[in-house]
């Protein structure tokens, strides 16, 4: 239950941390340790460097416009939770921040490394490609940009190239017309979550965003949601909600065993309650 | 070894640790601060949880070296904090301990939940513990005496402490370096791990009954007697398997071979052994397996049953998977044994889809990183076994980065 050893460095800047990841192919970022911190102790992962960025104040900003909020990787669950960070969710984010394991790991955990483990299971994976949200990744070679739901590919694997790192999440502003439920299933409170319903639902405009997760890969992300509501999304998307296409939708995603199923529709359930509450 | 400065219980410390030193181990081995426990090394019990800049944090996974310049508060320190004196009498009174080995943890974590939620009931007391756990009580008395305290303090009008009193963004503990950018790297005092491996491979495959069983199904566009004589031919179905590599050369009833598995930042090896038995009356077979994976010091045992099943008229063929295993050591710790058939859905896709190109004459994909060995179809079974394997170890907590 002790790490195997490994050298430290302590980078003074972005670029010197992009810099000792690609010279050791080995080297693992570590900014709050929330997740490779039990991975290093289990000995499961064994770098040869393991690179600490948590000091980097570049990746602590947070900056909010009338469209986006800009969170840096290194903005812990507990920033969020509290309001230390701008909202343009009108509070969807904050919902999710608090409900993320424990307080103690909320006050180092953060949603750059959060999103890079990329665990099925973890609560941003999926509540932030309900929301639309957009990564920057960087590299020595440069940055690009990519949705949520395309950064994560599976369990654990992300989208990451060697030698890059999440820099900042981009956080499109909730219309203030568009309801938000989020809904999850954990045995223990804290503990990771078996199924996630994440929906974000704009009757207004008719569009629906609607995410099953925790289902062991990368989630379910339907981006035009009109089809789980009987095919057109309006004021009455509640009792529109459709349990057979949801049934059907995690079938096709290759969860054969019924009784999951079952769990993961009536979290998605729950969540479209919560949305049109 | 390299210095580690910080400020633990308001006094300036300055201590020789190795980059891998928890600060739990930290305190309690370099400053005999035995208060602080350590219950289950991974982030999941609590009996760790210190002040870290002022708030709770899990000592066990945070790195002393990660705290350069922070404050460290452990239950040493709060021998004279208001608040947890009145945790203290309320614990006593409500009878909220029995063996005290969680307690200095649930101080932290109270006092945490005193300061931050003045409003709180006893179902967001009881959320707001639930990441410290206590074998004794059965938390009733934990319960009472922190609605208590927190009922106390509301009365007499004491304002709470929004985010615990932290106004700015990170990780607690960090960003307080002496800036300068000159500091030495820290290295460890890296010993030479034990050689490799002697030979790893068991001489007797025991018989199990698998702990869990997961069935993978896949089509091969080629007829099943065909498809049966090729899974007789252990390097070339060897060859199929993404990381496997044979250690000896196989025998018809018995493969040694290794089969390297890797699940985000998860790596193992497993080595091991197989017994190979086939039935051509029914064109089904079994691979009976037992290995370890020497770094996570994990063994697993596997069964791999295969059946294959004439499709399209007989020009096809269906095969069928039933793949157990049990896992023990540190991998079977963390129980999430539902990654682990994601891993091995992407390991069967592969495998058909060398397969399927093998027999057809087409070179190979490579798939795996390293070594495409030959190894034959133990690497099912390896390679399954291995696949749960990882599958079970993130033991981790809700997401948490």
């Amino acid at each position: 239950m002790k790490p195997a050893p490994f050298s430290y460095e302590r980078p003074r800047d972005l670029n010197a941390a992009l810099a000792m990841l690609a010279a050791n192919g080995s080297a693992k970022i570590i900014a709050g340790g929330q997740s490779l911190g039990p991975m290093l102790n289990l000995r499961l992962v064994q770098p040869e460097l393991v690179v600490d960025i948590s000091g980097l104040a570049a990746l602590k900003r947070a900056e909010s416009s009338r469209d986006e909020l800009v969170l840096g990787a290194l903005v812990t669950h507990a920033d969020i939770e509290d309001g230390r960070t701008p909202d343009v969710t009108r509070g969807a984010m904050r919902g999710v921040a608090a409900n993320i394991a424990y307080r103690a790991v909320r006050n180092r955990g953060t949603i750059g490394g959060s999103l890079s483990h990329a665990d099925p299971a973890a609560d941003w994976v999926s509540a932030l490609a309900a929301l639309g949200a957009r990564l920057t990744l960087r590299s020595l070679a440069g940055a690009r940009t990519l949705a949520v739901e395309a950064f994560v590919v599976g369990a654990l694997e992300s989208a990451l190239h060697a030698g890059e790192i999440v820099e900042a999440i981009h956080v499109p502003a909730r219309a203030v017309s568009a309801h938000w439920g989020y809904a999850k299933s954990c045995r223990k409170t804290g503990e990771f979550a078996h199924a996630i319903g994440a929906v974000l639902v704009d009757p207004a405009a008719a569009t629906a965003r609607v995410v099953i997760g925790a289902i062991d890969t990368a989630p379910i992300v339907v981006t035009d949601a009109a089809e789980l509501f009987g095919g057109r999304v309006g004021a009455d998307y509640k009792q529109r909600f459709d349990a057979r296409i949801a049934d059907l939708l995690i079938a096709k995603a290759g969860i054969n065993d019924a009784v999951r199923r079952h769990i993961h529709v009536s979290v998605l359930k729950r969540a479209v309650h919560e949305a049109a509450a | 070894m390299n210095t580690i400065t910080l400020s633990v219980n308001h006094r300036a410390v300055e201590v020789l640790a190795e980059p891998r030193t928890s600060l739990a181990d930290f305190v309690r081995d370099k400053l005999d601060l035995t208060g602080t426990h350590l219950g289950c090394e991974h982030g999941v019990c609590g009996a760790c949880t210190v002040l870290l800049d002022g708030v709770p944090a899990r000592s066990c996974i945070t790195y002393a070296a990660a705290c350069q310049g922070a404050d460290i508060t452990t239950i040493e320190g709060l021998d004279e904090d208001e608040v947890t004196a009145e945790l203290r009498a309320a614990f006593t009174r409500e009878h909220a301990l029995q063996c005290g080995y969680c307690t200095p943890g649930m101080l932290v974590s109270a006092r945490d939940l005193v300061l931050r939620l003045p409003d709180a009931d006893e179902r967001r007391i009881r959320v707001g513990l639930s990441g410290n756990l206590c074998r004794c009580t059965g938390y009733v008395g934990i319960v009472r005496a922190v609605q208590s305290v927190i009922e106390t303090r509301r009365a007499r009008n004491i304002a709470p402490q929004a985010g615990g009193g932290r106004t700015i963004l990170g990780p607690a503990g960090s960003g307080r370096a002496t800036s300068g950018g000159n500091e030495q790297p820290l290295r460890p005092a890296r010993q030479e791990l034990a050689p490799a491996s002697e030979s790893s491979a068991p001489d007797v495959i025991p018989d199990f009954t698998p702990a869990t069983v997961l069935d993978q199904r896949f089509t091969l566009p080629h007829a099943p007697a065909k498809v049966f004589a090729m899974f007789d031919d252990i390097k070339s179905i060897a060859a199929c398997l993404p990381g496997v590599s044979l250690t000896a050369p196989p025998k018809p009833e018995r493969v040694e071979g290794a089969i390297r598995v890797r699940l985000g930042p998860i790596a193992a090896a497993f080595e091991g052994a197989a017994r190979v038995e086939r039935d051509p009356a029914t064109l089904s077979g079994r691979i009976v397996g037992i290995g370890t994976d020497r770094r996570s010091r994990s063994a697993t045992q596997g069964e791999i049953c295969y059946r294959l099943v004439p499709i399209d008229g007989g020009a096809a063929t269906a095969v069928e998977l039933s793949i157990g295993y049990t896992l023990t050591g540190m991998l079977a710790q963390v129980g999430r044994p539902g990654l682990v058939r994601d891993l091995a859905g992407r390991l069967v896709a592969d495998f058909a889809g060398n397969l399927d190109r093998h027999m057809s004459g087409a070179p190979l994909r490579e798939v795996a990183p390293a070594e495409l060995g030959g190894l034959p179809i133990i690497f099912d079974v390896l390679r399954a076994r291995l696949a749960r394997v990882f599958g079970r170890f993130f033991a981790k907590r809700g997401g948490a980065g």
